[in-house]
């Protein structure tokens, strides 16, 4: 009974999904099948990984937040600006400065949400613009700052723990708090409640308001770390970084089965759909293919992973069907 | 949903006119004014003139938003259209370039942007469970994509005869020919939207899709007719794209779809679905139109100007909110 | 009440960010200089040196950014400036085509146009500022290439996307090097990859060249953002022998220069942006003086830097050209890193 119902789950057809990619891409290419080829991919789309953790949470309550890149960038320059001048030197310091900014951020967003009832697709919109200008203006109207300018801040992306780079830890603890705080937490069940049926969890005595104020703070956060990363990671902090990746994180969440109108969805899907959305672009190239196709063949793949995810599902729905019936 | 929003807006018919004077249209229409006197106070530039030689370029985005507007009623999103511009545009060139005759040129990019709105009409409507974010994401990548490979390496292409294209750019007196056809558009969009059936059907599924559908409404039909009918629009704006630009390229209308959605959603069109009408669409998309040739004569920067959209964007959404609430406090 | 309150809140709104966009008035001579798109670190040296030496010549200067590096975007930005009649605009096009309409629109209205950095097709300007002439990318870049694989090997290129109309003309005039002159005959070219010139994309394609060619000697980069994710991925990567070279920015690739195992950089190269900056204003300058017209074999004096002469450029328009590639290694990269 139990082995039926994971094989029927959305998210044990996405690891079917995950490994038959990785197993077509390592048989074409054996350089993908490597240990250091797999950690390289994660800590290259780490960024993607942890705010695809944040815009779960969003998700299931029904929203959307498209302002996060702008938050990523935001925080990254801020960091990368006072590292710049010298007025931090601290790898810490600068982690909490951007996490601040973007739970700064993220709660800003998330008030106009939850107090002024503004629909989340408009007040991130508008902050995508707003947070994107700020990070320009705060570079002095174009400054960037690269590895030399970074000190010590930069080598965090490069430096291993037990064998790991750090990054991927961030990672790691990042999905196991989520996944625990989603799957045993008050916090986590409320969140499902919301996102299931707001008017419902508002009877039953969940303060709806605080719950969507509480999902865009911790993404605001999770955007905030994310600029930090991305900064370590590429050793670089520009005001454009990372234009156009609220998509890809989007993506990420909707691939891993996250429904875009609330209650549905979990840690797992958000990380097997991070993955997809990892492995596209590094498979791409390993298969050498011409690279004016890469980008349409993106977006064919993601457009067949999502119909065959739900084509699956629809087989899935039947047979569970036909097994009542029977 | 419903009922959130303190607006006096709703697809309840009231008086014509008194919700023109009171309603969101009478603030934007008042926001317009200011919005014209701080420009003519700002820029000493802005101008008759002026205004109507640097209109063509923001116009042709406007189409965008006339259909944009409907699928946001219907409570859904189409983010492919920028690259359906950019596809569009790049097929004009070719065929324009091969010899084709100016109407068959008009005609080939339309029905390019037709068939771009077709691939997503027809898989959103055959797997009417995705999300049509996602998928539109999808085939903005894809849609851009093909124009990428159309393009080949340089990703640009020129007219080799502009006459043709430089004919649209035509005016009649001062008035640029595309500001008549976004009038009309504009009017017959408004008609479509508030007075026919196929109008109060596109609210019904924005209100409510169960109770639409279970009411006899062709749900899937109408969203099929309507992400059709925004690919055409593309194609009709990638024409006005190609005659500002004597070309394409793989950049050609680049967040588009985020400018239209903005000049809906500051009109009081509301992206959750179900509220909202063309006129205040229009007049915000006269507004915005403005306020970008007003800040932009001055040489204000583009961020900045980006910034002040997004305030613009989401004050027009939380003020009438937040007054709305406090009156409710107050009266208690 | 509340429709007048919201009205003035919006107003004051947008009133209240707007001071600190002012621009002043002046009289003289007015150029309009039109980026790529703003927040580019590359563009805003050249910018400065641009507005230093127009300055110095009376010229009053406006550097006008787009909102988005997309050609679309510096189209609204010349209908602005037309509506403003400056002497002159200056411009580095986001596109080769897609400006000309507009910049014929200009040079109707009496206004000059000069191109420097990325130039619009020759239809739509009188005169190109060239920072060095393809030819001269293509041969510092091989002879680069050529050195440090050590006269043959296996070499790749990455480059920014694949329509950036710089960028491939260099690579076809690098590819054209080396069926031209024999030296290069055991240097084989095995792919050209595209980063988009996104540190992100550039890494995966920088990795995938790594894992397709494991005996690659070196990669070659013509890009700025393009050459340091390169070198800081080759750097990071243990054990790898492979090189990275191409056009970068000092400060960008302070941390990666050096001839030693430990930088993945021995040298790159570079124009000089602030001089590039200069010219282009000494140049916009005399062809609203009427010293030039943007023909074939006129001359002018650009400051400081000295004589130049207009020549044909490639493309069938005309250019004034900087100068050879400037080459920066450990020696010098740390003293232009404090500039740009």
């Amino acid at each position: 009974m139990k082995l039926k119902k994971l094989t029927g789950s959305r998210e044990f057809l996405l690891f079917i999904i995950v490994i038959a990619m990785f197993a077509i891409v390592s048989i074409i290419n054996p350089a993908f099948f490597s240990f250091k080829a797999v950690t390289d991919m994660l800590r290259n789309n780490a960024v993607t990984l942890v705010m695809a953790l944040g815009m779960l949470g969003v998700m299931l309550v029904g929203g959307i937040d498209i302002s996060i890149t702008s938050t990523l960038a935001l925080s990254g320059m801020a960091i990368g600006m006072l590292l710049k001048y010298g007025h931090i030197s601290s790898t810490l310091v600068a982690f909490l400065i951007t996490m601040g900014i973007g739970t700064a951020c993220g709660a800003l967003v998330g008030l106009l949400i939850s107090r002024a009832g503004v629909p989340p697709i408009i007040a991130s919109m508008g902050f995508m613009y707003i947070y994107r200008a700020m990070g320009y203006l705060i570079s002095n109207g174009g400054e960037w700052a690269s590895a030399a300018a970074l000190g010590d801040f930069k080598n965090f992306g490069t430096e291993k723990l037990l064998g790991l780079s750090k990054v991927i830890w961030v990672i790691i603890v990042c999905y196991i708090v989520f996944f625990i705080v989603m799957k045993w937490t008050r916090i986590g069940r409320q969140i499902y409640a919301v996102g299931s049926n707001a008017e419902a969890a508002e009877v039953s005595g969940i303060k709806v308001k605080n719950i969507k104020l509480l999902v865009h703070t911790v993404m605001g956060f999770l955007a905030g770390l994310s600029g930090a990363i991305q900064v370590a990671v590429y050793a670089s902090a520009m005001p454009n970084m990372a234009q156009g990746g609220e998509m890809d994180v989007i993506a990420a969440c909707v691939i891993g089965g996250v429904s875009m109108s609330g209650g549905r969805g979990s840690v797992i899907g958000a990380l097997l759909g991070a993955l997809i959305m990892a492995m596209i672009p590094k498979a791409l190239p390993l298969l050498h293919i011409d690279a004016l196709w890469q980008n349409m063949i993106k977006g064919v793949m993601i457009l067949a992973v999502v119909v065959i995810n739900v084509i699956l599902q629809r087989v899935a729905n039947r047979n569970a069907l036909a097994r009542r019936e029977m | 949903m419903a009922g959130k929003s303190g607006r006096s807006i709703s697809n309840i018919p009231e008086s014509p006119i008194k919700k023109l004077i009171f309603g969101w249209e009478g603030i934007l229409i008042l926001v317009f004014i200011g919005v014209n006197i701080f420009c003519k106070w700002f820029s000493e530039y802005y101008n008759m003139f002026n205004l109507l030689r640097q209109m063509p370029v923001y116009l042709a985005e406007v189409f965008l938003m006339l259909v944009m507007a409907f699928i946001l009623v219907m409570g859904e999103i189409d983010i492919s259209v920028g690259s359906t511009v950019c596809l569009a545009a790049t097929m004009a060139c070719i065929i324009a370039n091969a010899g084709t005759p100016m109407p068959l040129v008009i005609l080939a990019t339309l029905a390019v942007g037709t068939c771009c709105g077709l691939v997503n009409a027809t898989i959103l409507t055959r797997f009417s469970e995705l999300p049509p974010m996602i998928v539109t994401l999808a085939t903005q990548i894809i849609f851009r994509g093909i124009a990428e490979i159309v393009l080949g390496s340089g990703g640009s292409i020129a007219l080799s005869d502009t006459a043709g294209f430089k004919a649209i750019n035509g005016k009649i007196g001062s008035v640029p020919y595309i500001l008549f056809i976004v009038v009309i558009l504009a009017v017959i969009a408004a008609i479509i939207l508030g007075k026919s059936t196929f109008g109060r059907k596109v609210y019904a599924i924005g209100t409510n899709r169960l109770a639409a559908r279970y009411s006899g409404v062709a749900v899937q039909k109408i969203r099929f007719i309507i992400y059709t009918l925004m690919g055409t629009a593309a194609g009709l704006c990638a024409v006005f794209m190609v005659a500002s630009s004597y070309g394409a390229n793989t950049t050609t209308g680049t967040g588009f779809e985020m400018d239209a959605i903005a000049m809906a959603v500051f009109g009081g069109i509301s992206s959750t679905g179900g509220k909202g009408n063309m006129i205040g669409g229009i007049i915000s998309a006269f507004i915005i139109v403005c306020l970008r040739i007003g800040l932009g004569q001055r040489n204000v920067n583009g961020q900045v100007i980006l910034l002040i959209i997004g305030v613009l964007l989401i004050a027009a959404v939380a003020l009438p909110n937040i007054f709305g609430s406090l009156r409710k406090a107050m009266k208690k | 009440m509340k429709k007048l309150l919201s009205v003035l809140l919006v107003a004051l709104l947008v009133a209240g960010l707007m001071t600190s966009a002012l621009a002043g008035a002046a009289d003289g001579k007015k150029i309009a200089l039109v980026g790529k798109s703003a927040g580019n670190a590359f563009f805003e040296v050249a910018a400065n040196g641009f507005k230093a030496a127009g300055e110095a010549e009376g010229a009053k200067v406006d550097v006008v950014y787009p909102e988005d590096a997309t050609a679309d975007a510096q189209i609204k930005v010349l209908d602005n400036l037309i509506s403003q009649q400056p002497d002159a605009i200056c411009i580095s096009a986001n596109d080769v085509n897609a400006l000309q309409a507009k910049l014929e629109e200009a040079m109707d209205a009496g206004i000059k146009v000069s191109a420097f950095d990325s130039a619009p097709n020759p239809a739509s300007r009188q005169v190109f500022i060239n920072q060095v002439t393809n030819d001269g990318v293509a041969l510092g870049l091989m002879d680069a290439v050529y050195d440090i694989a050590g006269g043959e090997g296996k070499w790749a290129i990455l480059s920014a996307t694949s329509q950036a109309a710089n960028q491939n003309a260099w690579i076809d005039a690098m590819k054209a090097l080396m069926e031209a002159d024999e030296k290069y005959a055991k240097l084989e070219l095995v792919e050209v990859a595209y980063g988009d010139d996104e540190p992100q994309k550039s890494t995966d394609q920088t990795q995938a060249l790594l894992d397709n060619y494991p005996d690659l000697k070196v990669i070659c980069a013509p890009t700025t953002v393009g050459i340091m994710a390169a070198a800081k991925l080759v750097q990071d990567t243990e054990g790898c022998a492979v090189k990275v070279t191409g056009l970068g920015m000092p400060s960008e690739m302070l941390a990666y220069t050096g001839a030693d195992d430990a930088h993945s950089c021995p040298y790159f190269f570079l124009w000089s942006m602030p001089d590039l900056g200069k010219m282009a204003a000494y140049t916009t300058i005399a062809l609203i003086n009427g010293d030039i017209t943007g023909a074939e074999g006129e001359t002018f004096t650009a400051g400081d830097l000295g004589e130049y002469t207009i020549t044909k450029a490639d493309d069938g328009g005309t250019q004034v050209i900087l100068g050879p590639l400037f080459k920066f290694d450990e020696s010098n990269v740390e003293e232009f890193a404090k500039l740009y």
